[in-house]
């Protein structure tokens, strides 16, 4: 099964579960949490199912394409389904069946691994599924965003493609993976692995400082503008803009371009403009009534 | 007729680690509950689990509540009655709400007065409805290291049912009979997809086994016999000890077939500082509802990584089982215990070892690139890791370790120069392993990778060995980890590290306000502080050194890079206290003969010397003429309160009167000296025993001589004799602890 195959099995599989098929957010994130499909849609009591691909970059897991499992850019496939049916582990290790892994031969296991985003103000409560000791997705009852709680509560699920690719594959080096029509994994993105590693590690022709303050100025200057516009209402491009200051974020940190004391104070930024506009969202979308209004009274800080 | 309770809660996998406890807990609330609603059964509730249940059974519960009698008090007698005898309107009321005729009450003497009663008699209901409570009760009584809400709500009016994972379905069983028992789900959860659950007689199998239909399916039961046979049938194996017991077999059948056995951790080098076979094979049973393992292999050019490297890799992120040959060293193979009776165990094996390997490779590649740098290249990077932020980044941490380590290897330990500086450099150096890219990979792998960094780059055995087991020791008992013969020279190096790291971090967070409360030790700290504490009591053995050290002068050294211990010192020596008190308990010591030889406060007591004399006292438990001071010395402790030390001792003997003081005073004045002596050269038996020997001398003196005289000059000599025996027997131990009621 090819790379894209295994997209679009587990897209038609969830298709057919009642998930509405999104799109990636065409922004540079972390994880398929951060998309407004799952950081907002889990919020407030309105159920929703969906399912996407999210590319998810994480500047310090790049190797300049020379490791054959850790990458600059992975994808994620992401289901939310909210509420969380009863039958949830069922119909995902159906969703494997569906993938061409028959649960008879192998050894699959749901190990506990709970998750939690501090930028974001979210936790959760789950597993990482075990494929003969192959971890394979992520699997998260989410508990509160934005340090909310949450009602109902929403089952995320994240299938870290490149990984169950290899698997149903059985290739070492994620840059053998046959993406599709014969075309290798390593011919579509290994270029690109290697040039976005080096940005990320500052390795490029500028000096560190003017590296270090390019970044920090992007930083403030987003930072400010999704201040902006979230005191303007407009919720979904304040999100857009606090995301840009995550990944901002990610980059001065892999690329070694601040201190201790200041990472930290970093991530409180963050994660104070998430939590005001996960905030505003459940109070735009969920004016309060009898129905939705324990979910934004009950506010109890995780962190 | 007595009959059998059963109840399984259907769970998603709830994590291994808690399955014990909560096996434990299920029994004991059960029992609690039954108790608590009247309920007699001839033996206690049994529990058992998997990951996917929690199941409790009592074999032979009554069918009804016992009855029982309450008797309701009335109003007082004194205005129940008329003058003429008949009853008052408060009297005929109280009667009225039983429904029963005023002379039908009895009276009732109280302390307060006779009051009219009625006795009221409850009968008990019927088993099967009161069971509903009971479930209800048993389900909020269970307790989880971390909870989740799950959109569930019982119908008892406290709201959310949190539980460790989703319930997904309940066997509720009486008799053969089901007891209608449900769970609620919220209104903004429910729908075709989340529906109630109700109590049942189903049950469910492994998830992809079985013997026959469909894997999954729900299977109806009748008795717990038939319960576990069900399961058996459909691959899961309801006994904990069960499943413990098949994967033993099965490691020890397919490492020989490897020609080998399984490693236990003692025979390698890293001695137990990692998760060893034990601990593993504590966990996987928890992990597995039916147990089978598979073998593998991995290439033997990562034989050539260091063993800790491969045990951990293997034993702690993949949760396989290490094999070793008859020398104990490790063969390029491993086991894996698996969820399931897999129909070709070898597909299973060849993916397990592509993950291993994979893990191996990174691993591989971590070393190499480790080595290229040395760890005090690595010390500048140290600054950006915040150790805490009002105490700063690792790289004063280890500036202040490296400084510690150098004054109690040179200062307290008493040792040569070239020792202290092998101890401050491994100070310096043991936390540089925290920039390496294997630590980060592998954080267990914390001071034992920068031990064997230190050890391929060359730096001598005092020095990369100080480093290997600076986190150690983590227990208190005796013989926990690291052993003397482990050590080797290395032994009084280490001890400084170890010892530096561990007052570093408790005075530093104290200082900063990071105290431990109550259950919350975020910071670990307890631990570090007991940690330091076994050293110091266990130095002669982990070191060879002979030295009675005490913890006031090491904390206030400790103190002194952060200016002091501003107003921290009083709940610090107590926390240390606290600390030395819960090893000695530990170890088996009676709570009273802690107290007695922690008297005084901490800061003199020297951990080596509170264990000598505890171990004294215990040899000398029973000692009757100890304990007979011991009871005196209370009552002298009560009688020379605020009388200070005994001044001019020879004075007070001139104005003495009484033989029995007489006596009582040669007895002090020739044995004083030999306790003192003995309990200066460490031998607490002989102190203990000279204070036992003075027994028939205090005696006496309490029989015959009344110490609160009239003659105020006599009275004085009298409580100054007294004192003076009290200091001789509080130099060492308060010993009037030992006769407390514990």
């Amino acid at each position: 099964m090819t790379f894209q195959d295994l997209i679009l099995k587990l897209s038609v599989f969830w298709a057919s579960h009642g998930c509405l098929l999104q799109q990636p957010l065409d922004l540079e994130v972390g994880a398929g949490t951060s998309h407004p499909e799952t950081l907002f849609r889990v919020l407030g009591p309105k159920p929703w199912s969906v399912a996407y691909v999210q590319p998810s970059r994480r500047p310090d897991d790049g190797r300049f394409g020379q490791n054959p499992n850790r990458l600059f850019k992975h994808h994620q496939y992401q289901v939310i389904l909210k509420p969380s049916p009863d039958q949830v582990q069922q119909i995902y290790l159906e969703s494997l069946e569906a993938c061409g892994i028959n649960p008879r031969q192998h050894d699959i296991r749901f190990e506990e691994d709970n998750w939690e985003s501090p930028t974001l103000g979210a936790w959760g409560i789950g597993w990482q599924v075990m494929l003969d000791g192959l971890e394979i997705t992520q699997f998260t009852y989410f508990q509160q965003v934005g340090g909310m709680d949450l009602a109902p509560i929403s089952c995320e699920i994240t299938y870290g493609l490149e990984r169950i690719a290899m698997f149903l594959q059985r290739v070492d080096n994620v840059f053998d993976l046959e993406w599709g029509g014969g075309v290798k994994y390593g011919e579509v993105r290994l270029q690109e692995e290697v040039e976005q590693s080096k940005y990320a590690f500052g390795q490029m022709d500028m000096p560190a400082e003017a590296f270090a303050r390019l970044h920090r100025d992007l930083f403030d200057q987003y930072y400010g503008f999704s201040e902006r516009l979230l005191a303007s209402g407009l919720i979904w491009p304040a999100l857009e803009h606090c995301l840009k200051c995550s990944h901002l974020f990610n980059v001065l940190d892999s690329s070694g371009s601040i201190g201790v004391t200041e990472r930290t104070a970093y991530i409180l930024r963050v994660r104070q403009l998430a939590v005001g506009i996960t905030r505003a969202y459940v109070g735009q979308s969920n004016p309060p009534s009898p129905g939705s209004g324990e979910a934004s009274a009950k506010i109890t800080e995780s962190l | 007729m007595d009959r059998e309770l059963l109840v399984e809660i259907g769970c998603e996998e709830i994590p291994a680690g808690w399955l014990p406890g909560l096996t434990v807990q299920l029994a004991r609330h059960l029992d609690a509950r039954l108790k608590e609603v009247r309920l007699t059964s001839s033996a206690r509730a049994e529990s058992y689990s998997t990951p996917r249940r929690l199941t409790a059974r009592v074999a032979k519960l009554a069918e009804r509540q016992t009855d029982f009698e309450e008797t309701v008090t009335g109003p007082p007698v004194g205005a129940a009655f008329e003058a003429d005898g008949g009853p008052t309107p408060a009297a005929i009321g109280f009667a009225k709400k039983y429904g029963v005729d005023v002379t039908a009450l009895e009276r009732h003497e109280t302390p307060k007065g006779a009051y009219l009663a009625y006795r009221v008699h409850h009968r008990g209901k019927a088993t099967i409805d009161v069971l509903a409570d009971v479930m209800g009760g048993l389900l909020r009584a269970l307790t989880f290291p971390r909870q989740m809400r799950w959109d569930a709500h019982l119908e008892d009016g406290k709201g959310d049912l949190v539980f460790a994972r989703p319930i997904r379905w309940l066997v509720l069983m009486y008799g053969g009979r089901v007891v209608p028992f449900v769970i609620r789900r919220s209104e903004l959860a429910q729908g075709p997809n989340v529906q109630d659950i109700r109590s049942g007689s189903q049950t469910y199998g492994h998830r992809f086994l079985t013997t026959s239909g469909r894997a999954g399916r729900a299977i109806k039961i009748k008795t717990f016999e038939d319960y576990q046979a069900r399961l058996l049938e459909n691959f899961v194996i309801l006994d904990r000890a069960e499943r413990e017991s098949r994967i033993r077999r099965e490691l020890e059948t397919h490492a020989r077939r490897l020609g080998g056995r399984v490693s236990p951790s003692t025979s390698l080098r890293a001695g137990g500082l990692f998760i060893d076979q034990s601990s593993l094979l504590q966990e996987v049973p928890d992990l597995v509802e039916y147990p089978s393992v598979v073998a593998g292999h991995f290439p033997v050019e990562f034989l050539q990584l260091p063993e800790e490297v491969l045990t951990t890799t293997m034993m702690h992120y993949q949760h396989y089982f290490p094999v070793v040959d008859e020398e104990g060293k490790l063969k390029p193979a491993f086991l894996a215990v698996t969820n399931t009776e897999p129909e070709k165990p070898e597909i299973i094996a060849r993916n397990a070892e592509r993950v291993l390997i994979a893990r191996l490779r990174d691993a591989q590649f971590f070393w190499d690139e480790d080595r290229e740098a040395t760890l005090e290249s690595r010390i500048a990077r140290l600054s950006t890791i915040l150790f805490h932020k009002k105490l700063g980044s690792y790289r004063e941490k280890a500036d202040r370790v490296a400084s510690l380590a150098r004054w109690i290897a040179q200062a307290a330990f008493e040792q040569p120069e070239a020792v202290a500086n092998d101890a401050e450099r491994a100070g310096r150096l043991c936390k540089a392993d925290l920039v390496t890219d294997m630590v980060r990979e592998l954080t267990d792998l914390q001071g034992a990778m920068g031990g064997i960094y230190a050890r391929e780059e060359g730096q001598p055995e005092l020095v990369w060995k100080a480093i290997y087991f600076h986190y150690l020791p983590i227990g208190v008992e005796a013989d926990a980890p690291p052993p003397r013969q482990q050590l080797g020279a290395a032994a009084v190096t280490w001890a400084a590290v170890s010892l530096a790291d561990k007052l570093d971090s408790v005075v530093g967070m104290f200082i900063a306000g990071e105290r431990p409360t109550g259950s919350r030790d975020p910071l670990g700290l307890r631990r570090q502080a007991q940690g330091a504490v076994k050293i110091l009591t266990d130095l002669p053995e982990l070191t060879g050194l002979h030295k009675r050290l005490r913890i006031g002068p090491l904390l206030a050294r400790a103190a002194e890079p952060f200016g002091g211990y501003g107003d921290s010192s009083a709940p610090l020596v107590s926390f240390m206290a606290d600390r030395l008190g819960y090893l000695l308990e530990q170890r088996g010591y009676d709570v009273r003969n802690v107290r007695a030889v922690l008297h005084g406060g901490i800061e003199g007591v020297s951990p080596l010397e509170a264990r000598l004399k505890i171990e004294a006292l215990a040899h000398m438990s029973g000692s009757e003429a100890l304990l007979s001071v011991a009871t005196l010395l209370k009552r002298v402790k009560n009688i020379t309160k605020g009388v200070g030390d005994t001044r001019d001792w020879a004075a007070i003997q001139a104005r003495l009167v009484e033989p029995a003081e007489q006596t009582l005073w040669s007895q002090v004045d020739a044995r004083a000296p030999g306790i003192r002596d003995a309990s200066a050269r460490g031998d607490y038996r002989e102190a203990f025993a000279g204070i036992a020997a003075l027994q028939p001398a205090v005696m006496k003196f309490f029989d015959d001589v009344l110490v609160m005289t009239d003659d105020e000059p006599l009275r004085h000599a009298r409580l100054a004799l007294v004192a003076a025996l009290r200091d001789v027997i509080l130099a060492i131990a308060d010993i009037s602890e030992i006769v407390t009621e514990s």
